[in-house]
C-alpha cells in the first residue's frame, strides 16, 4: 500500500487484470485483421492475409465519409476552441454566484444524451430556416452544416474544461505587472494569457478534433442524408462485419500508438532541457541515440518502420494457402456429404418414419441437427427450390452466417454439433 | 443584467475591448444559439402534430399532447407498457454500468494515485487513454468479434470442450453490458483519480497505524474523499450509457431495445420527428431527474461534475 514498500501482489494482479480487459478486445481483434477467415475470428486460423486492408480501401463509402468527416473536424476545431476558450476566461473571472450559473450551463451539453443533441439541433435550424422562407437545398437543412453546429455545442465544452485546468494554474500578477509598467490590457491578452495558454490550444484542438471525428450519437441525426467516416462505419458494422473492420482498427491502433510515443519522447526531452541534464545524459553523448530520441528522428523512424510493414505487406500473396483451405474443406465436405447419403439409406431401409418427418423441427434428433435439413434428408422438398445445393442454406454464403446476430437466425439454437462449425465461410472462398 | 454588466466591464478592463467582445459574443452564441434555443424549439416541437409541409403553419397546426400520451397510452388509449419498458429497462442497465464501473475504477484510480510510482504510472496512464483514441465503433466492434456466436469466446469454450453449443451472449446482453462498460471507463478512472490523489498518504498511514484493517481504511478514510470524484464519474458514465446509440445498435440482441433506439426509429424509420421529439424530452426529463435525485441523495454538488 506504501510507495516505499512497493506494489502488493494483490495491487499488481489487480492492474494486469484491468488492463488485460482495456486492452484484450483490441489485441483480438487486431490479430483477426490477418485471418483469411471472412469472419473476424481466431479460431480456426486459415490463412495469414493482407488482403483485408485491401478490402477496407477499396470501400468507396467509408472514405467518401472520411473526407467528410475531415471536413467537419476541421470547422469543428476552428469554431469549438475559440468558444471553449471563451467560456473559460468568463468562468474564471466571473463572481461566484454567476461562475456557478453559468458553469451549470455550460457543462450540460457534456451531459445531455447526443441523440437529444442531435434532435434539438436540427429542429432549431429547421424551425430558423423556416422562419427565413429557405427552402430544403439552403444551409439548414444541410448535413454538413448541421453536423458541424450540432458537434460545437457539447464539444467546446471539451475545451472549456481543458482551458479552465489550465487557467488555474496562471499567476494573475504577470498581468499585473504588465499593467503597471505600461502595457494595455489588450497587450496583456495576446502577449501574456495567450501565449500561456498555448500548450493548452495544442491539446484542445487536437482532442476537438477526435472528438469529431469519433461521434456517433448527435452526427448520426444531424447529417441527414450524408455520411461522415463513424456512420458508415457504424452502418457497415449493423449491416454485416468483415475483417477489413479489423484492418481499420489496425491502422488507427498503430497511428496512436505512434503518436503516443513520439508524444512521450517531446515530454521527455522537454523535461531533460528544463532540467538541464541533456550535457550529462549519455544519450547525448551518442549521436545515433541522440537522434533516436528526438521526436521527429523518432517520428521518422516510426514511418520508416511503418512503410516497410505496408510495403511488406502488400507483397504477401496468402491465394495458395487459401486454395488449399478451399480444397481441405471441400473434401470434408465430400466426406460429410457420403456419410450422410449412407445414414439416409441405411434410415431409409430401417424406414423409421421420423426421419422425413421432422424436417421442419428445430429438435432435430440426428446428429446433423438442422445443417443438412431442407435437401439432405428429402432432397425433393420444396421448401429448398432455389437452392441445389445438398446441403441447403447452412452453407450458402451468408445464409445463416456472417452476421448470425444481426438477424434472428436459426444458427444459435442449432444444436447441431456441426453446427457453428461450417458457417460462415465453408463455400465460400475469399473472393478478393 | 446588471451582473452581467458588471462582469463584460471587468473583462474590459482586464483584457481589453476587443478580448472582452470576443468573450461576450463567443459565450452569449454559445449559450443562446447552441444551447438554449435548440432544447426549446425541441420541446417546442414535441407538442406539435406530424404535418405535412404545406400545413405547417396553417389552422391544423395546433399543440397537442399527443406524442406524449401515445407514450403511456398507445394508439388506443389503453396503457401499453412496451415503450415504459424499454425506457425502465434502459435506465436498469445504465444503472448497473455505472456500478460495475465504480467496482472497476476505484481500485485502479486508487493504484495509480497511490501505489504506482514513476514509470509505472506513466505507462498506466498512457495505457489508460491510448484505447480511447480507438474509434466508439470498432470498440463495439472488437466486442461483437469476442462474444459472437462464431466469436472468438465461443470458438475457445467449445474447444476446450467447455460448452459444445455456441452461447448466445449476444441475445444475453453479456456483450452489450461488457462493451458499455468498456466503453466509459476513462471518464469513471480520471475523477476519481483526481479526488483520491488529494487525499494525505499520512492519513492512510495514520489509519493502519491504529490498526484499521485495509477495508476499513478505505471506508473511512479513502472513499470519503473519493467520493465527489465518484459521483462525478457516476453522473458522466450513467448520462452516456442511457445516451447511446452505437453500442446497443450494434452488440444489441434481436429483441433487446435501448431508449435512444425507439428515438432513433421514430426519426428515421417512421419520419415522425414530433413523436421522436418527444420521446426525447422524455428521456432527456427522467436522466437530469433521476441525475438530481441521486446527488440530493448522496449531497453532492452539480459544480464537482467535470472536474
Amino acid at each position: 500500500m506504501s510507495k516505499a514498500n512497493g506494489a502488493g501482489a494483490g495491487t499488481i494482479s489487480y492492474s494486469l487484470f484491468f488492463f488485460a480487459f482495456l486492452f484484450g478486445p483490441l489485441i483480438i481483434m487486431v490479430v483477426t485483421a490477418f485471418n483469411s477467415s471472412s469472419f473476424p475470428r481466431i479460431t480456426p486460423w486459415e490463412c495469414f492475409t493482407t488482403d483485408w486492408f485491401g478490402v477496407l480501401v477499396g470501400n468507396s463509402r467509408l472514405m467518401g465519409g472520411l473526407g467528410t468527416s475531415v471536413i467537419i473536424g476541421i470547422g469543428v476545431v476552428a469554431l469549438a476552441v475559440p468558444i471553449g476558450l471563451a467560456g473559460a476566461l468568463a468562468l474564471s473571472e466571473l463572481s461566484p454566484r454567476l461562475r456557478a450559473t453559468l458553469y451549470t450551463v455550460l457543462i450540460t451539453p457534456i451531459l445531455i444524451p447526443g441523440v437529444v443533441l442531435g434532435i434539438s439541433t436540427i429542429v432549431f435550424w429547421g424551425l430558423v430556416g423556416r422562419a427565413f422562407g429557405e427552402d430544403y437545398a439552403s444551409a439548414f437543412y444541410n448535413g454538413l452544416f448541421l453536423t458541424l453546429i450540432g458537434q460545437v455545442t457539447f464539444i467546446s465544452a471539451y475545451a472549456m474544461l481543458i482551458f479552465s485546468a489550465r487557467l488555474q494554474r496562471f499567476d494573475p500578477t504577470l498581468t499585473e505587472a504588465a499593467l503597471d509598467l505600461g502595457a494595455t490590457p489588450g497587450q496583456c491578452f495576446r502577449k501574456i494569457l495567450l501565449p500561456f495558454l498555448k500548450p493548452a490550444i495544442g491539446s484542445a484542438a487536437f482532442l476537438t478534433l477526435l472528438a469529431s471525428f469519433e461521434n456517433y450519437n448527435t452526427t448520426v441525426f444531424t447529417i441527414l442524408s450524408d455520411s461522415t467516416f463513424t456512420t458508415a462505419l457504424a452502418s457497415k458494422v449493423r449491416l454485416g462485419t468483415d475483417p477489413s473492420l479489423s484492418a481499420l482498427a489496425v491502422i488507427i491502433i498503430g497511428l496512436t500508438l505512434m503518436g503516443a510515443m513520439v508524444h512521450e519522447a517531446h515530454t521527455r526531452r522537454q523535461s531533460l532541457l528544463r532540467s538541464g541534464k541533456p550535457k550529462i545524459s549519455p544519450l547525448y553523448a551518442n549521436p545515433v541515440t541522440r537522434v533516436m530520441t528526438h521526436p521527429a528522428g523518432l517520428a521518422v523512424i516510426l514511418i520508416g518502420i511503418a512503410a516497410a510493414l505496408i510495403y511488406g505487406g502488400s507483397q504477401h500473396d496468402s491465394s495458395v494457402c487459401q486454395a488449399n483451405i478451399l480444397a481441405e474443406k471441400r473434401a470434408v465436405q465430400e466426406q460429410l456429404l457420403k456419410e450422410q447419403r449412407e445414414r439416409i439409406r441405411k434410415q431409409r431401409e430401417d424406414a423409421t418414419p421420423t426421419a422425413p418427418a421432422n424436417g421442419g423441427a428445430t429438435n432435430n434428433p440426428s446428429p446433423f441437427g438442422g445443417a443438412f435439413k431442407p435437401g439432405g434428408l428429402s432432397p425433393n422438398k420444396e421448401t429448398a427450390p432455389a437452392n441445389p445445393s445438398p446441403f441447403g442454406g447452412a452453407f450458402k454464403p451468408g445464409g445463416l452466417a456472417p452476421k448470425p446476430e444481426a438477424a434472428p437466425a436459426p444458427a444459435p439454437a442449432n444444436p447441431s454439433p456441426f453446427g457453428g462449425a461450417f458457417k460462415p465461410n465453408a463455400l465460400k472462398p475469399d473472393s478478393n | 443584467m446588471t451582473a452581467i454588466r458588471n462582469a463584460f466591464n471587468g473583462f474590459v478592463g482586464r483584457h481589453g475591448m476587443g478580448a472582452a467582445i470576443f468573450i461576450g459574443a463567443a459565450v452569449f452564441f454559445w449559450v443562446i444559439f447552441l444551447i438554449v434555443l435548440p432544447q426549446l424549439a425541441m420541446l417546442d416541437y414535441s407538442f406539435r402534430h406530424n404535418l405535412p409541409r404545406a400545413d405547417v403553419g396553417g389552422p391544423q397546426d395546433v399543440y397537442t399532447i399527443a406524442n406524449y400520451s401515445y407514450f403511456l397510452l398507445g394508439n388506443d388509449s389503453t396503457l401499453q407498457t412496451t415503450d415504459l419498458a424499454v425506457l425502465g429497462k434502459t435506465m436498469l442497465a445504465a444503472v448497473f454500468v455505472t456500478l460495475i464501473d465504480i467496482a472497476l475504477c476505484y481500485p485502479i484510480a486508487f493504484i495509480l494515485a497511490h501505489s504506482a510510482t514513476g514509470v509505472a504510472t506513466r505507462l498506466m496512464v498512457i495505457g489508460l487513454i491510448v484505447p480511447f483514441w480507438v474509434n466508439e465503433i470498432l470498440r463495439a466492434f472488437a466486442f461483437r468479434v469476442l462474444f459472437g456466436a462464431t466469436g472468438v469466446i465461443n470458438g475457445f469454450g467449445q474447444s476446450m470442450g467447455l460448452w459444445d453449443v455456441p452461447i448466445d451472449f449476444i441475445r444475453a446482453d453479456v456483450a452489450l453490458y461488457s462493451g458499455l462498460t468498456y466503453a466509459y471507463i476513462l471518464l469513471m478512472v480520471f475523477p476519481i483519480y483526481n479526488a483520491v490523489e488529494a487525499l494525505d498518504r499520512n492519513q492512510i498511514e495514520a489509519a493502519r497505524d491504529m490498526g484499521a484493517s485495509w477495508w476499513r481504511v478505505h471506508w473511512r478514510v479513502v472513499l470519503p474523499v473519493a467520493k465527489p470524484g465518484i459521483a462525478s464519474g457516476a453522473t458522466m458514465v450513467f448520462m452516456l450509457t442511457a445516451g447511446a446509440l452505437a453500442a446497443p445498435q450494434i452488440l444489441g440482441g434481436p429483441s433487446s431495445l435501448w431508449f435512444t433506439q425507439l428515438i432513433y426509429q421514430w426519426f428515421n424509420q417512421s419520419a415522425n420527428w414530433q413523436r421522436g421529439s418527444a420521446y426525447a424530452v422524455i428521456l432527456l426529463v427522467v436522466c437530469i431527474g433521476f441525475v438530481m435525485l441521486l446527488m440530493r441523495v448522496f449531497k453532492v454538488n452539480i459544480g464537482a461534475i467535470g472536474r
